[in-house]
């Protein structure tokens, strides 16, 4: 942890500077450090994350914001920052008040893990890292394969001119492997990942078995024909149906886009968008989610929003100028990736609930498709509504049943035609399990963001990738 | 040029600190200040700048039982104390790596012979909230005036950035140069139409801040946002399909940066010197001395001097990219092919100096051919699809598969362009082994006259055929 409420005197006669030029100013802290290990067939390597930390301040000069951030606390570091902004307010002709309703939230959680990674030794660490590849690479075929243990410590400490005062730790760990196999020039990999906030635990559920299921699933990908094309019925398996819900539909909902006209989500509010057993939410509270925030960086507390209830669009995701805009009130999803990046409205957790359908079931009413399985990547339209999504491989469904497998693939098509399309929705048989994804804002700006649900049919363009 | 020379000395204060690391070391600092303009369709919504982020990766190279074990810190702390932390933490993490190489040498000198390609904007050195904003204004200008077009969503980003680079075995060199970002929303509403509104949205890198192409560019971006309403999804299957630049750049960089370089050597997965990866006219080099290109610089990030890498001749797989680390593993001469990414919990700071660095491409270039204009490869084509923009392309640097979906495109008919398309997916392996199809293996024609962006300087090329997941009904599922 790299406490920092030590500078918090420093961080405070910088908000007081700019209090008063400003009618409203807000300053981020934030750091982070920790350690990855990786581990594959010709070397193993220990690298020690950047420990990087400073400071993002932002004012409102009267119509509009102005920032400026600084890697580092020390007084002179943070005088130029405030300098800066001090000249941009100086040259404001207007004298507008901030949008929105400022956060005057109070509270500290410091997240304490059964087990805390940082209180493991690179050895350790070292030592898992390589159980992983050892139960991966084992199985014979395998030409290569490679494994990953890391944390992540994310430290943020907000404050602003209305009072609000917010410091959070969260610790993040994820651990996977990739199995890799090549023949006659052709390669095929496949992988598995796990993590969550929390310590060390959460990797004991890790086991020989899910990395021996990779390794068998990167040789099979070897010798499989390539996915049908054309429109078909498509049954996204639980993690691919998480990055629908993020990439394709969870993008039209932040309202900062809606603010902007650029949403094909926005007037379709109000309306029943799937079937009734659909309901997606966002939430930033769940326990140990990989996309949790205990205060978003408008000092806003993590908080459930429900998207559709029941298959009726209700409700958007807002910062407080989204919220003033459209009168609603800010849902705890203001998010930066880092003091350097400015802040956005970005998801938490974003899920799809379970149904009531079994596998047997869903391959029933599917008839003839594909099953989707191992996303690996997604990427949103908001104002068009179209969706990508990418998945390393697959299975035929033939007259109700589980075919053959196919190698990687991508889905297209409309999301509202998706939604309205929905007609199979999977029973869990076990808690929602939140996917370690990282989410950009457009092109960039990365930041960790969870995803779930259960196997979900409906029918979409199925393509090569 | 006097403003490309940095005036940090990030690297050189903290080697200052070094004379007691136990191991070879190198130590790689940036002081990088960023200016960003962000927009919406009412103005300017935020002004950022400067963003300061100054910092440092120290990597010790510790030779042990005939492997070098490979460690590296990164931080933003150069004080006294900051540095003798870095380098405890990299000397701890040394002992737990291990890679194949028995000794690492590493580059000596000043960088003064090295290439000095023009990659510093002076005006954005000199005074950026001045160029950016006087960017942002025509911008802003060259979409006035268009009855149902608008900005609806961006940004422009500068970013001024002093490199230096200090190591054990003598090294001392230090350059500068800036780099922009412009990320753009176009729309197209309203009219008589009725048709729901379309959208161009797209990111450029580049150098400088050169408003001159501006007019031009609001053009052609406008017609891709009105055409996207009335797009309908192309059809599946095979066909001969014509990829311009733009495209280029978001498949190949990405797909073949790992691949052909010594660490998919390493693990035996990138092609054998000798091996037909293209067809006969397929010449792939990576050039990180081309002027303005992105991803140039007069040294590596390990302080090797940039040249230019022929890596396919002929469609013959001639040479990979090698780091010093990876070159003493494989016998190989370094080729100034060491560069760092960024990292997860600092995505938008434009920085290097967070990760260790490892062999990668820097501009991508295939000369010009004997495809002619854009028309005549349209022509060439015959019947096919023209592809704007992809969604996202996907590129898997394992495997060299992509795919993405066809944000904007235009069907080939008769060797014409005719009506726009979007939806559906475009994808397949950019480069394979013999008697496997790839995009490189079906290169059919090669466009006259390169062009610049991004991370590659290529021709628009025909490729036939390649495999389209369009909007039929698929008979084959069945």
């Amino acid at each position: 942890m790299l406490n920092l409420r030590d500078h918090e005197a420093e961080l405070d006669r910088a908000l007081g500077r700019l209090g008063q030029r400003s009618k409203f100013a807000e300053i981020l802290a934030q750091g982070s450090q920790g350690v990855v290990v990786n581990v594959d067939t010709k070397s193993h390597r220990a690298s020690a994350l950047p420990r990087v930390a400073g400071a993002v301040m932002r004012a409102w000069a009267g119509d509009r914001w102005v920032e400026a951030a600084a890697s580092g606390f020390d007084q002179p570091t943070l005088d130029r920052a405030v300098d800066s902004l001090e000249r941009e307010l100086a040259a404001s002709t207007s004298n507008g008040s901030p949008p929105g309703e400022s956060s005057t939230t109070v509270g500290s959680r410091i997240q304490r893990p059964a087990r805390p990674m940082s209180e493991m030794s690179v050895e350790q660490i070292v030592d898992l890292a390589q159980d992983y590849f050892r139960w991966t690479s084992a199985v014979p075929g395998v030409k290569n394969a490679q494994s990953s243990v890391g944390w992540w410590d994310d430290e943020r400490f907000y404050l602003n001119t209305a009072g609000a005062r917010c410091h959070h730790v969260a610790h993040r760990v994820r651990g996977g492997v990739v199995a890799i196999t090549f023949e006659n020039g052709k390669s095929e990999f496949d992988y598995t990942a796990q993590g969550g906030l929390g310590g060390a635990e959460l990797l004991d559920a890790f086991t020989e078995q899910q990395a021996q299921d990779v390794a068998h699933s990167a040789l099979e990908l070897l010798h499989a024909p390539a996915p049908p094309t054309g429109t078909m019925s498509v049954l996204l398996d639980n993690g691919t149906t998480g990055t629908f819900a993020h990439e394709s539909f969870g993008h039209g909902t932040e309202a900062d886009q809606f603010v902007r006209d650029r949403s094909y989500l926005k007037p379709r509010l109000g309306e029943q968008l799937g079937p009734e057993a659909l309901t997606i939410w966002d939430d930033g509270s769940v326990p140990g989610g990989w996309g949790s925030v205990a205060f978003d960086d408008e000092g806003h507390p993590g908080e459930k929003t429900m998207l559709i209830d029941h298959g009726r669009f209700v409700g958007a995701l807002h910062d407080r100028d989204s919220a003033a805009a459209l009168g609603a009130k800010a849902t705890g999803n203001t998010r930066r990736s880092d003091f350097l990046s400015r802040a956005y409205v970005r998801m938490t957790n974003i899920c799809i609930e379970p149904g009531d359908m079994s596998m047997e079931e869903l391959l029933e009413e599917a008839g003839n498709g594909v099953v989707l399985e191992h996303w690996t990547s997604g990427m949103e339209d908001p104002l068009g509504g179209q969706m990508q999504l990418k998945v390393q491989r697959g299975h035929r469904i033939e007259n109700g049943k589980l075919g053959g497998v196919v190698t990687s693939m991508a889905l297209s098509g409309s999301v509202l035609s998706f939604l309205k399309d929905i007609r199979g929705i999977g029973k869990l048989n076990h808690p929602m399990e939140i996917e370690t994804g990282f989410c950009g804002k457009g092109h960039g700006d990365y930041l960790p963001t969870g995803d779930g649900g259960p196997y979900l049919l409906s029918r979409a363009v199925v393509g090569p990738a | 040029m006097s403003g490309s020379v940095a005036t940090a000395d990030t690297a050189f204060r903290v080697a200052e600190h070094l004379k007691r690391a136990s191991a070879p070391w190198d130590v790689f600092g940036e002081r990088i200040t960023t200016h960003e303009i962000h927009f919406g369709p009412r103005g300017i919504e935020l002004l950022r700048g400067p963003i300061v982020l100054e910092g440092y990766g120290l990597r010790l190279l510790r030779s042990r039982d005939g492997k070098i074990g490979v460690g590296y810190q990164a931080s933003t702390d150069a004080s006294v104390d900051g540095v003798a932390s870095t380098l405890e933490a990299a000397e701890s993490v040394s002992r737990y790596s291990a890679f194949p190489a028995k000794d690492v040498t590493l580059p000596t000198g000043t960088g003064t012979g090295a290439p000095r390609p023009e990659i510093t904007d002076p005006a954005v050195w000199a005074d950026a909230p001045r160029a950016l904003a006087n960017y942002t204004s025509a911008l802003f200008a060259a979409f006035q005036n268009r009855p149902g077009i608008g900005l609806s969503f961006g940004s422009v980003k500068t970013r001024k950035t002093e490199v230096t680079m200090a190591n054990s075995s003598g090294l001392s060199a230090g350059y500068g140069h800036t780099r922009v970002e412009l990320e753009v929303a176009v729309k197209s509403s309203g009219g008589a139409e009725g048709a729901p509104p379309g959208e161009y949205w797209v990111t450029a890198f580049d150098r400088r801040l050169d408003a001159t192409p501006l007019p031009r560019l609001a053009d052609d971006w406008s017609r891709y946002a009105s055409d996207a309403r009335r797009a309908k999804a192309p059809p599946g299957g095979e066909h001969a399909v014509v990829l311009p630049p733009s495209v280029l750049e978001a498949i190949l960089p990405a797909s073949l940066g790992y691949k052909l370089s010594g660490r998919a050597e390493l693990r035996e997965m990138a092609p054998a010197i000798g091996s037909t990866v293209g067809a006969p006219q397929v010449t792939l080099e990576d050039d990180g001395t081309l002027p303005w290109a992105f991803g140039s610089s007069p040294l590596d990030d390990e302080g090797t001097p940039q040249r230019r890498r022929t890596l396919i001749r002929n469609g013959v797989t001639t040479e990979l990219l090698y780091d010093a680390l990876h070159g003493s593993a494989l016998n190989h001469a370094s080729t100034g092919s060491a560069f760092r990414g960024g990292f997860a919990s600092l995505s938008s700071g434009g920085s290097s100096f967070g990760s260790a660095p490892g062999p990668s491409c820097t501009t991508l270039t295939i000369p010009g051919g004997d495809g002619g204009s854009d028309e005549e490869l349209i022509e060439a084509a015959g019947e096919g699809i023209w592809v704007q923009q992809l969604g996202w392309a996907s590129p898997d640097g394992l495997t060299t598969m992509f795919g993405g979906e066809i944000r904007i495109g235009y069907r080939i008919r008769h060797g014409k362009l005719a009506e726009p398309v979007r939806g559906g997916t475009l994808g397949g392996l950019v480069l394979a082994g013999p008697n496997t199809p790839s995009l490189l293996a079906n290169v059919a024609g090669i466009g006259s006259r390169a062009t610049l962006t991004g991370h590659v300087s290529v021709p628009t090329l025909l490729v036939r055929p390649m495999t389209l997941g369009g909007d039929e009904v698929a008979t084959s599922a069945a």
